[in-house]
């Protein structure tokens, strides 16, 4: 009679070949862990700081030591810290809402769309990234003074706006060219028009790169000083980095009601990052792996 | 439903030769037309074309008698199912399937009743709640199928649909599409570059090369009459034996000399074919099924050498060489110089038993009524239109 033999397990086999080394992924990871937790000191220790020092009352502070909520009431009573988180956040969300209301459907055009020169609009759009805004700031002010937009909120969400949407538009240009063709053209001939498609099929599957720009232009237009205080006038619409700034340009700064204030303008941010996180890498990364 | 017209119809991009040139051709109601040829023909222009997605430089094109040259992609009332599918990602499989009827305006009753009856017809029932990432390709290629014939267009387009699939697949969504298509009754062209799904799948098959339309018929006719040589040797795997020679029309007999070794065929040829005067280059085609091996002695062969064979399962392709076949006169190392440079010219199909090895010397006969004849300069065929 024959007998069927069973072949030898193949991974077994390659198991009891290499014998695990015990030693040299631990330590790695050790080293690994080590250098992560030094990073991370670095990182969290400026808040750490600030935390424990809005918790001080300002001779607390200066002694070194104790607790109190004294930094708080402190701060809301020298600047309306809502009403500049609101002016923040309108000013802010605006802005974002404008950059990409221009920077995807101009992302799509010079990604997707053949017309004549669209190179050399898109190479223009695009070295605008490179202009610093402080080398404009002065024709920027005049044009913004000319159009009687210095008061409010309006005249800031343009500047911001124009600053930010060479850079979006780059990046959904970009994003956009690793959308095939023919999903578009799938759209079009399903029924679609250019803006159909651009909406109900590339932006639902653009969000890494939508989260990416409302991240990055988030954190950049909350902590910018420069432009609230300029286009911004009317005292009751300032942003809170202008707040903090008249708070500590005052004739007696209280540093724990100072960093009460930083804790403040800095939490907005930071959420906004850590909800989008997990898409920037994605949509930082883009067109590596092509 | 309706019939599709090319008129003349040709696509010049920017700054280069016409991608499509002069294309005429009339696509019947319910027919399944095939357009086939290699990479940059323009098959896949002309499909685009008749979507909407590339404009056209001139000629007129037609769906259902109307016009449509300035007619966006919309409004043209056609299907298109793409190479890579294009299924929209972030929808399940029942919306993308439907997302032409909402787009359309349908009820959400209506698409969900039509979207039901196209998985039913695609077998996609179970899948209807998947994203197109959870598919396999098969799948996949499924649910681009039921996005076309959901909407019941005037046409179906399909761009190589099924040049992503392995070959078990393939075989599978060949009977699939042509399957669905007989039921629907809807006009299709289908773009391939795979000569099988051509003769397999189309009701007639549209050759392409350059841009211009080579040849238009039914498969078998398309086999049996190649326009010329380029349909001769694009049709047909292996492809037609293309063997330059000389002609000698006689007088009971027409003689084909292919160096010193002379063939020769009935005389039918004669009224057959616009044969040209004695001793003219021409080139004969020959299909491999029609290269037969006989025994040695026989008349009217040619001698040749097997340079290799290929072993097929039901059949054996062994490549000859006819020139220098019985040059005995060489020494023994130009001998196997040429063991090693000879080209093969003739290749022929034999049973899946027949005994050849490389070295070996065969006679080989022509199939005396399956001769094909071509001009050698302009590679037209010589057969006469009426016969």
């Amino acid at each position: 009679m024959t007998t069927l033999q069973t072949p030898p397990n193949e991974t077994e086999r390659v198991d009891t070949m290499t014998p695990p080394s015990p030693r040299r992924p631990k330590v790695g990871r050790w080293i690994l862990f080590g250098v992560m937790v030094v990073i991370a000191v670095v990182m969290l220790y400026p808040f750490w700081v600030m935390i424990a020092t809005s918790l001080q009352s300002a001779t607390q502070f200066l002694s070194g030591g104790g607790f109190s909520w004294l930094s708080w009431s402190t701060l809301t009573s020298v600047i309306p810290v809502g009403q500049e988180v609101l002016s923040s956040t309108i000013v802010c969300s605006a802005s974002i809402a404008l950059i990409l209301a221009v920077g995807l459907p101009a992302g799509f055009a010079f990604s997707k769309l053949r017309y004549r020169a669209s190179g050399m609009v898109f190479l223009i759009m695009v070295s605008a990234m490179m202009v610093p805004l402080q080398a404009i700031l002065m024709p920027e002010y005049v044009n913004v003074t000319k159009l009687g937009l210095t008061g409010g909120y309006l005249g800031a969400i343009l500047v911001y706006a124009a600053l930010g949407t060479p850079f979006s538009i780059f990046l959904f240009s970009t994003y956009f060219r690793g959308v095939p063709d023919e999903l578009i053209e799938a759209g079009i001939v399903d029924g679609l028009g250019y803006f159909g498609a651009l909406w109900r099929l590339v932006v639902p599957i653009a969000i890494p790169a939508i989260a990416t720009v409302t991240v990055l232009q988030f954190i950049q237009i909350w902590d910018d000083l420069l432009v609230g205080l300029l286009f911004i006038q009317n005292t009751n619409e300032r942003p809170i980095t202008v707040g903090l700034a008249i708070l500590a340009a005052g004739r007696t700064t209280s540093i724990p009601a100072l960093m009460a204030g930083s804790l403040i303008s800095a939490l907005p941010a930071m959420i906004v990052y850590l909800i989008f996180q997990r898409y920037l890498v994605k949509g930082l990364t883009m067109g590596i792996d092509r | 439903m309706a019939e599709i017209d090319f008129d003349s119809v040709t696509k010049v991009f920017a700054g280069g030769k016409p991608a499509v040139d002069e294309l005429s051709l009339h696509i019947n109601d319910g027919e399944f037309m095939v357009l086939v040829g290699p990479s940059g023909c323009g098959k896949t222009t002309a499909l685009r074309m008749l979507a909407g997605l590339e404009e056209i430089t001139s000629g007129t094109l037609k769906i259902g008698g109307s016009v449509v040259n300035n007619t966006l992609p919309k409004d043209r009332d056609v299907a298109m199912v793409f190479q890579n599918y294009a299924l929209y990602p972030h929808m399940s499989v029942a919306k993308n399937i439907g997302f032409a009827l909402k787009i359309r305006g349908d009820s959400k009753s209506e698409i969900k009743r039509k979207v039901d009856e196209a998985a039913a017809i695609l077998r996609l029932e179970d899948y209807l709640d998947r994203r197109p990432k959870a598919l396999s390709g098969g799948q996949r290629q499924r649910v681009a199928m039921g996005r076309a014939i959901v909407r019941s267009p005037q046409a179906f387009l399909m761009d190589e649909p099924l040049s992503n699939l392995d070959a078990k697949l393939r075989v599978e969504m060949r009977l699939e599409i042509a399957r669905i298509q007989r039921l629907l009754n809807v006009a299709t062209v289908y773009v391939t570059h795979d000569q099988v799904e051509a003769m397999t799948m189309g009701d007639r098959v549209a050759v392409m090369k350059d841009g211009k339309l080579q040849q238009v018929d039914t498969p078998q006719d398309l086999y049996d009459r190649p326009a010329n040589e380029f349909v001769a040797g694009f049709m047909g795997s292996p492809p037609m034996n293309l063997l330059p020679c000389q002609i000698h029309p006689g007088a009971d007999r027409v003689e084909v000399h292919f160096g010193e070794q002379v063939v020769e065929l009935p005389l039918s040829y004669v009224d057959s074919h616009d044969l040209p005067p004695a001793g003219a280059d021409v080139v004969l085609g020959v299909r491999p099924e029609d290269v037969l091996i006989t025994d040695a002695g026989v008349a009217n062969t040619i001698k040749t050498r097997v340079e290799r064979s290929e072993a097929l399962g039901s059949e054996i392709l062994v490549h000859l060489s006819h020139a220098d076949a019985l040059d005995t006169s060489l020494s023994a190392g130009e001998r196997l110089r040429l063991d090693f440079s000879r080209r093969a010219t003739l290749i022929a199909k034999l049973g899946p038993r027949t005994k050849v090895t490389v070295g070996d010397v065969l006679s080989v006969q022509i199939s005396p009524e399956h001769a094909h004849f071509f001009d050698a300069q302009s590679g037209e065929t010589l057969r006469k239109k009426s016969s």
